[in-house]
């Protein structure tokens, strides 16, 4: 239904306009948000989110789904810490340790989405609760791990010159990395050929189990980095770390305008999806608003976007 | 008495016409045979019958009464029951409650006397042909069994005219005997029966009457029945389902040896050999033969015939399980679609929408998606190896586009079919497997595809060309082999008379007194 002469805006425009809005609006009634300082700190705290945001976006594109991102944060946290205090690591091994956990854990989902053929679905919503449990048998539920040296700390909590967390840059690696891959490289191509089209793909030659393997191992490595990421912020490891974040990585993706059934979506509009949910939490709380409220206006964005985008039939096939 | 009509019936499913003003009629107490070739317009006619479509002009008239919208719960209260190739039984629930759920729909707080639909079930099934237990799940009956099922529903509908869509092609010996003794007691019983089979011998001894249809008009109809002669038996039949003279514009096959230079090459060198290929997943058994560089190999058969399954393997995506394929006097595997590109084997596929292009995505990403090394050297982008290589086929094949950027699902059949093309001839390919390749698309770009066929055998490709459209393969092929039932059943020089083709897929021994070349076992 798009009326001739006015070029319907795209996805991305859409949510920058909302970005500018909420900025403006937050200015305003926010205390200190118009602040350097704040718009550091934000950084600083959306990293884990955005990390999965970014990478659940080509899993998406492909055609699937992650649900055990946020399980899977939890698990490679504790592994950090336990093999930090009770295997007695030093702490960039153990670091390494959470990333390899996380990259085993994407590897679980992939085998069993690309080699088993299961749906994807079905298999993540198994490993949010097999990766959780893991990680609360792991600690008893209750073992919490503290005090980490000054140098694995500064990680999360230190800055770099000019007081820019240490969690910018590798935020803005990760976009520019994902860009590369979805926009410029053979397997964001192929991704998207996947999701229009599996069987097509697959008459065209495209490996289309080793792309979705990708994917899932890709998010999984993700997941395991931004494990480290908020051990390091927040200072201790426990089995809780991450609940939620999977929902709110998928919410990202899919406010970004990518669709659910795959193909179509952009690096781009995933991350200005994630940032407009983070300036809304963010802007909430420096306004003194209940927390309750960044939950109604985050579903209140999610379907108000997703009708305009009907409107100019955002959902095609 | 006739009991169901079709009067000048014509239905197009967008540009082409699968009918056009075709006539039926059907006498209660007799048995019609329907033939054709594939897409002929038979299962379109009975769509029409059963009221699974809306004709888009004639006149269907049942007891001579015009009815103005048949729908297929019209159609089933006015008596007119279809048996499908493939019975759509509920599987989970019983054969008894299956009975009951079609002839006696529940309806809101309705009660099932369980008791009463089983003994009814039991005296239905004993009609049908017996040997069904009612209490069995659907699900777990051989076909044979489930279409047994579904003449009990239909006998017990009270149905006057049954149409029978091939009900012998998935049934062994004693299964078919069984199954024509049941057709000639509903005759007796006054039913009148369609009867739709490519067993030419079967309707021969079976019909009455027989309604030929060709390119979706009825060219005869004709008395039939056992002992009769002249016009009317098999070989006049076919003759009538095939087109005899070849259309304008199909010129009899150049070989690509004396296109060109005039110099005749009696044999070019092979690109691929086949050598005893088998494949379980898609029932191939046994198949040989020579791919001729710059030679079109054409594949006669009837759909099912095995085919699709043969073009599958070579696309390396049902891999063959028997036999080996020879490329340079080396033996070669194609286990992968990968490996078939990478052996120089591309394979433009059935499905045009489904396998042939992705419709989502752009005209440059479609042509460029089989090519991953050109446009993606290292894995990495190289937008302008994209765009000549989306501009050179888009100027080769003439594809009408608005652009490179153009998404492939708003291109039209004949150009989105250009594009699949293109895909695979941008992986300069040695061998060029065409499933299909003009199907559904209009007269115009049909001439196109041909006219492209033709000149890349005469570039020194081997093509190996699958078509349902017999005057096609016989045009364009230089050699054609004819496949029946997962077998390589026969072989004949291009330009062979059609009958004699048809004949050999149909498997008729009688129909044709000279069989060249090696005929079928």
């Amino acid at each position: 239904m798009r009326r001739p002469g006015i070029p319907a805006p795209s996805r991305e425009t859409l949510l920058a306009a909302l970005l500018i809005v909420e900025g403006a609006v937050f200015s305003v009634t926010g205390h200190g948000f118009a602040s350097l300082d704040n718009v550091l700190g934000l950084a600083r705290l959306a990293c884990e989110g955005g990390l999965l945001a970014l990478a659940l976006a080509p899993v998406v594109l492909a055609g699937g789904i992650d649900l055990s991102l946020g399980s899977l944060l939890g698990l490679s946290s504790v592994v950090l810490g336990l093999l930090w205090r009770d295997a007695g690591w030093p702490w960039p091994w153990a670091a390494a340790g959470a990333v390899a956990c996380g990259a085993l854990g994407g590897l679980v989902n992939a085998v069993a989405v690309a080699r088993l053929r299961a749906n994807p679905l079905i298999v993540t919503l198994g490993t949010l609760s097999l990766f959780r449990g893991l990680a609360e048998a792991l600690t008893r539920g209750v073992d919490t791990v503290t005090g980490f040296p000054a140098a694995f700390l500064s990680l999360g909590q230190g800055a770099l010159a000019g007081g820019v967390p240490v969690q910018a840059p590798l935020l803005a690696a990760a976009l520019a990395g994902s860009w590369l891959l979805v926009h410029r490289h053979r397997c964001g191509r192929e991704w998207r050929a996947i999701g229009f089209s599996a069987e097509g793909a697959l008459h065209a030659g495209v490996p289309v189990g080793r792309r979705r393997l990708q994917a899932h191992l890709l998010a999984g490595v993700a997941a395991g980095v931004a494990a480290v990421v908020q051990v390091s912020r927040v200072g201790q490891a426990k089995a809780d770390a991450g609940t939620g974040m999977e929902l709110l990585a998928v919410t990202a993706v899919v406010l970004g305008g990518t669709h659910l059934s795959g193909g179509q979506g952009s690096i781009a509009g995933t991350f200005l999806g994630f940032a407009v949910l983070a300036v809304l939490r963010n802007g909430l709380q420096l306004s003194d608003q209940p927390a309750e409220l960044a939950g109604i206006l985050t579903g209140v964005v999610l379907l108000g976007v997703l009708v305009l985008g009907a409107r100019r039939g955002g959902q095609r096939g | 008495m006739t009991v169901l009509e079709a009067r000048g019936v014509s239905k197009a499913f967008g540009q082409v016409a699968a009918l056009r003003s075709a006539d039926l009629r059907l006498e209660a107490g007799q048995v019609h045979g329907l033939l054709g070739e594939n897409g002929a317009g038979k299962s379109t006619l009975v769509g029409i019958l059963t009221g699974l479509q809306a004709p888009d002009s004639g006149v269907v008239a049942v007891g001579g009464q015009p009815v103005a919208r048949l729908t297929p719960g019209s159609a089933r209260a006015l008596g007119i029951a279809c048996i499908h190739q493939q019975p759509a039984l509920v599987p989970d629930l019983s054969v008894a409650e299956n009975l009951a759920l079609r002839l006696d729909p529940p309806r809101a707080l309705g009660r099932v006397r369980r008791d009463r639909w089983r003994s009814r079930a039991l005296d239905l099934l004993e009609r049908a042909g017996g040997g069904v237990d009612p209490d069995t799940e659907a699900g777990a009956l051989p076909l044979p069994l489930r279409q047994r099922v579904e003449i009990a529903c239909a006998l017990g509908s009270g149905a006057r005219v049954l149409l029978m869509d091939e009900p012998t092609a998935s049934l062994a010996r004693p299964d078919q005997e069984r199954l024509l003794a049941l057709v000639r007691s509903l005759r007796a019983s006054e039913v009148a029966i369609l009867y739709i089979s490519h067993r030419l011998e079967e309707v021969a001894a079976l019909a009455d009457r027989v309604t030929v249809l060709r390119d979706g008009a009825t060219v005869a109809t004709l008395p039939a029945g056992p002992g009769r002669s002249g016009p009317h038996d098999v070989a006049g039949w076919v003759r009538l389902m095939i087109d005899r003279d070849p259309p304008a514009g199909h010129a009899a096959p150049a070989t690509a040896a004396d296109r060109g230079d005039g110099i005749v090459d009696p044999r070019p060198p092979l690109a691929l050999g086949l050598r005893a290929i088998g494949c379980r997943a898609v029932g191939i058994q046994d198949v040989s033969m020579d791919l001729p560089a710059g030679r079109i190999t054409g594949l006669a058969g009837l759909v099912g015939s095995g085919r699709t399954g043969l073009a599958r393997i070579l696309a390396g995506l049902d891999p063959a399980d028997a036999g080996t394929l020879e490329m340079d006097g080396r033996k070669v595997h194609a286990r992968t679609p990968a490996e078939a590109i990478a052996l120089g084997i591309a394979c433009l596929p059935e499905d045009r929408r489904r396998h042939g292009v992705i419709c989502g995505m752009s005209v440059a990403a479609n042509l460029a998606l089989a090519s991953p090394g050109r446009v993606f050297p290292g894995g990495w982008l190289r937008a302008q190896a994209e765009r000549d290589l989306a501009g050179h086929w888009i100027r080769a094949l003439s594809i009408r586009t608005p652009g490179p950027a153009a998404e492939v699902g708003t291109l039209s059949g004949g150009n989105q079919q250009k594009v699949a093309l293109g895909r695979w001839l941008a992986t300069s390919p040695r061998v060029l497997v065409l499933d299909e390749p003009t199907q559904g698309v209009d007269v115009g770009a049909k001439a196109e595809i041909h006219r492209i066929i033709r000149d890349l055998a005469g570039s020194g490709m081997a093509i190996l060309l699958i078509s349902s459209d017999l005057p096609e393969l016989l045009s364009l092929s230089d050699h054609l082999h004819v496949f029946r039932a997962g077998r390589c059943v026969a072989g004949f020089p291009g330009g062979s008379p059609a009958d004699v083709v048809m004949a050999a897929a149909l498997g008729v021994e009688a129909a044709v007194a000279r069989p060249p070349g090696e005929d079928a076992p």
